[in-house]
């Protein structure tokens, strides 16, 4: 009656399959009609092409300044104070050890909607978007929490184990390895909130590393770990950070990057690793948009799920990091040609600030929204009615996603992670780039940076289906 | 101390480790009360349905402690196990077996879009399981589904639908160019109420339909014609504040032709939200009316407190937050239907599960009462479809007043099926 094969067939692939093989699709068409269940986009009606265009010509503006003037701004660490190490590494990590079993106890027999699970709460807005966020604020909260290194430290101790097994030569590949295999668990897999699921992966990702880094020793975790390496990249942002040496912590403070100007240059796997982090940082924000659906035959507005689309998706996120990958390697390559300088090592550490400022802006109405689940989850984690946080009893509450005072406010945030950390990247290949090179040397990478801050502006201000 | 932390040995490691691992591993609490029904609650916590997911969650907790408070069902206590399905028919399918197989749940319920309606209601049928949804599709009383698959909660789009053409031929006009996006939500609207505005003597002008990746409809605006009495509009999704104020940009202040829209393009918005100005006047479906209605009946207000919703239909605690009204009574609606048909039925266990459809089957007059705040209702075992009244709402001051109730009368159609013929 209402049937309309071709909008059938074009949005509902599988079913259209499924179904007209046994010729009912005609009869079912009108079963496969409801509204969309997103909210109107406040961001929508904002005139986001101009702040788009104005970021870009910040960015081109201040690569050509930074190249025209031969003088950047000094940056350069200094010393807050110095004390003695108030918690040994070992037990603080342990104790992250224990809370991390009890999450996965929790995950397996808690509660099974993810919402009320301390499991899927805890890793989601915690681990991946708390822990980062507040590194890059503060220094490297990941290196304290971790749940190795104080488990690895204690077993070697027990075996009496010193040295390694070798597996240092594989650099950053093992952790490229665990870090493409977290991703498609998150954006392509049909579990990455299923507590009981999340907590499975957890465990058997926990003791596979665990595993090698009493092998190999825990200090292999900095490049072997795929969240020990990002979180270590990202945190290389922070103005104020620790940094420890036997039993004394100094805190430093510095501009934003000053870090990352002491780093040793990235290893060809460390390379590929920072370009991972940037392609799903762009994949995830894509594969929501109008254009993607459209692209791979789903409609936005009523997207059959997950499961429909594991091959699009899957395909999608290796296409875009063969992409982000290859158009980076290849603006250096080419600064390189017709201005010297611009080794791949050195400036490819300029990413991590592009990494760093799309991890913030990408979940950042994540954590408005989500983290609200698990602060009532914290507040009341037997679902008792305890306040354990001393929190009166609240309702999870999303009216601010549909308030044109409060959406600007969060887009401009977003607006302005996305464009200072391109500024900052722009100010760290400038510094990074070499003295043999010449200005010419930075015109493809000011280009790349200039298409990278377009595209990260329109992700966070087109039409989405999520 | 400190130094025998800081300088631990072996021993020390071992108790400590030791101790840590006990400690992780006690077991949280076991204990629950003696013979509960199990209900399942197939949820869209996660996916596109979310936003809707969250108010059906909170609307079916409030629902059982109300039922549980006045002493479950037939006296035995009730649980809801919620699964999140992610709102992706194949997980919805996994979640109706897991529900079923490993959790022991008497029956599922909860499910709201369509398509996992779809890939669910087979599983449910091949295991015999009853299963309610509350999805407002009309895949239910179409006959695409099975013996297990009911829908006591919500009525069907096509009785939405055609219910609205009395009132806007009387009250709006008879010339109607309908604006709607292209894809089976849309086509239900411009089939069934093309269909039923004809029966009323009047006809739809023009039918534009909109791509529905589209996120600016200027263009499209040219081509309503001059004549339109009643710009019929159901646009969803991220781009319905840029369909309405770019409408407003192409009318300005002259003349337009009067408004009707399907509360669907503003389920939990606010409609005072800036933007929103060129809706003033205009009129919407609403399968209940989220503001508290002047002559609303004597349960209305029970419900919200419960449910924690204002006269508003936003949260008791963020009048920002607007729920998903016209939906999630389905959910409260829905619970109450299996109280009535297990007690009916004398259901005790999973083995009376045929026994259970058979009464919910049998079951006609539903009449208003708080078991049923949106109205009362009438159930039709043949379809397994369920009808009730449905509400006109004129957005007055920023504000939804309903201005027009419908009767269950006018929503009823012919039965295209009678699943009562089937086998189970």
């Amino acid at each position: 009656m209402t049937g309309n094969p071709k909008s059938f067939e074009g949005f509902c692939p599988k079913f259209s399959k499924t179904l007209g093989a046994s010729g009912l699709a005609v009869v079912l068409t009108p079963g496969l009609a409801f509204a969309c269940a997103l909210p109107p986009s406040v961001i929508l009606t904002l005139p986001t092409g101009h702040y788009i265009t104005a970021a870009a010509l910040t960015v081109a503006l201040t690569a050509l300044m930074g190249v025209a003037a031969h003088r950047l701004p000094m940056m350069e660490p200094r010393l807050v104070r110095e004390r003695r190490l108030l918690l040994p590494g070992t037990l603080v990590s342990y104790l992250s050890f224990l809370i991390f079993l009890a999450l996965v106890f929790v995950g397996l027999y808690g509660e099974r909607d993810p919402m009320h699970n301390l499991m899927t709460l805890v890793f989601w807005t915690g681990v991946w978007i708390v822990v980062p966020l507040g590194s890059m604020l503060l220094g490297n909260l990941w290196r304290p929490l971790n749940p190795w290194a104080g488990p690895v430290r204690i077993a070697r101790t027990l075996l009496g184990r010193t040295g390694g097994i070798g597996l240092e030569r594989l650099g950053h590949w093992p952790a490229v390895a665990g870090y493409a295999g977290f991703v498609w668990f998150q954006m392509v897999s049909l579990y990455p909130d299923d507590p009981a699921v999340l907590a499975q992966v957890a465990v058997a990702y926990w003791g596979v590393i665990f595993v090698l880094a009493v092998l190999e020793g825990e200090d292999w975790l900095s490049q072997g770990e795929f969240l020990t390496v990002l979180f270590g990249f990202i945190a290389k942002v922070a103005p104020i950070w620790h940094e420890t040496a036997g039993k004394r912590a100094r805190l430093m403070r510095g501009w934003p990057g000053t870090q990352v100007l002491s780093m040793p240059p990235l290893s060809p796997s460390a390379v590929v690793f920072v370009s991972l982090a940037l392609a799903a940082l762009t994949f995830d924000g894509l594969a929501e948009t109008f254009w993607w659906q459209a692209l791979i035959g789903e409609n936005p507005l009523e997207p059959t799920g997950r499961s429909a689309v594991m091959w699009e998706n899957t395909g999608g996120l290796l296409a875009v990091w063969v992409l982000t990958l290859g158009l980076i390697l290849g603006s250096i390559i080419l600064g390189r040609r017709i201005g010297g300088g611009f080794q791949t090592g050195p400036v490819m550490l300029s990413f991590l600030a592009i990494a760093a400022g799309y991890h913030a802006a990408h979940y950042l109405v994540m954590l408005l929204t989500a983290g609200q689940y698990t602060l009532a989850a914290l507040n009341d984690p037997l679902m008792t009615g305890d306040s354990w946080l001393g929190l009166p009893p609240f309702f999870v509450s999303f009216g601010f996603l549909t308030d044109p005072r409060v959406m600007p406010v969060i887009y401009g945030l977003q607006f302005a992670a996305i464009l200072g950390a391109h500024l900052l990247a722009v100010l760290l290949g400038l510094k990074l780039a070499g003295q043999g090179a010449r200005p010419l040397a930075h015109l493809p990478m000011t280009l790349l940076m200039v298409g990278y801050t377009v595209l990260g502006l329109w992700l966070l201000s087109t039409a989405r289906s999520g | 101390m400190t130094r025998g932390l800081l300088h631990p040995t072996r021993r020390g490691l071992l108790m400590a480790g030791g101790a840590g691992f006990l400690t992780a591993a006690l077991p949280g609490y076991v204990g629950a009360q003696a013979a509960p029904i199990k209900i399942g609650f197939q949820l869209h916590r996660t996916g596109i349905g979310a936003a809707y997911g969250r108010w059906y969650e909170r609307t079916a907790q409030a629902a059982l402690k109300a039922i549980n408070d006045a002493g479950g069902i037939a006296g035995r206590p009730v649980e809801i196990l919620f699964e999140d399905d992610a709102t992706d028919p194949k997980r919805g399918s996994e979640v109706v077996d897991k529900l079923t197989q490993s959790d022991g749940c008497d029956l599922v319920m909860g499910t709201l879009f369509s398509h996992v309606v779809m890939g669910s209601a087979p599983r449910a049928g091949e295991l015999k399981v009853p299963y309610l949804v509350c999805s407002e599709g009309y895949h239910v009383a179409s006959g695409a589904l099975n013996r297990w698959t009911l829908q006591p909660g919500i009525t069907d789009v096509r009785a939405q639908i055609s219910t609205m053409a009395p009132w806007v031929a009387a009250n709006l006009g008879k010339k109607v160019t309908m604006v709607f996006p292209d894809y089976a939500f849309g086509h239900d609207h411009r089939d069934f109420f093309t269909a039923a505005i004809q029966a009323q003597g009047g006809e739809v002008v023009a039918q534009i339909a909109v791509p529905p990746t589209e996120t600016s409809f200027t263009r499209y605006f040219p081509q309503i014609p001059a004549e339109t009495e009643v710009l019929y509009h159901v646009m969803v999704g991220p781009a319905v504040l840029t369909f309405v104020k770019e409408l407003g940009e192409f009318y300005g202040t002259g003349a337009k032709p009067a408004l009707f829209g399907f509360i669907d393009s503003l389920e939990a918005v606010d409609t005072a939200t800036p933007g929103l100005e060129f809706l003033e006047g205009s009129h919407f479906w609403e399968a209940h009316p989220r503001v508290k209605a002047a002559d609303a009946g004597e349960h209305e207000g029970h419900y919200r407190t419960a449910v924690g919703v204002d006269d508003n239909g936003a949260s008791v605690s963020d009048a920002k937050d607007v729920s998903t009204y016209s939906h999630m009574f389905s959910t409260w609606e829905t619970l109450y239907f299996i109280k009535q048909a297990m007690e009916a039925s004398g259901y005790s266990g999973p083995g009376d599960r045929q026994k259970l459809v058979e009464a919910m089957e049998a079951t006609t007059d539903l009449p208003y009462g708080i078991e049923r705040p949106q109205g009362a209702k009438r159930f039709n075992g043949k379809t397994h479809q369920v009808f009730g009244s449905q509400h006109i709402s004129q957005v007055q001051g920023g504000r939804l007043v309903k201005v027009h109730t419908t009767t269950i009368d006018e929503g009823l159609y012919e039965d295209a099926v009678d699943y009562t013929t089937m086998s189970f």
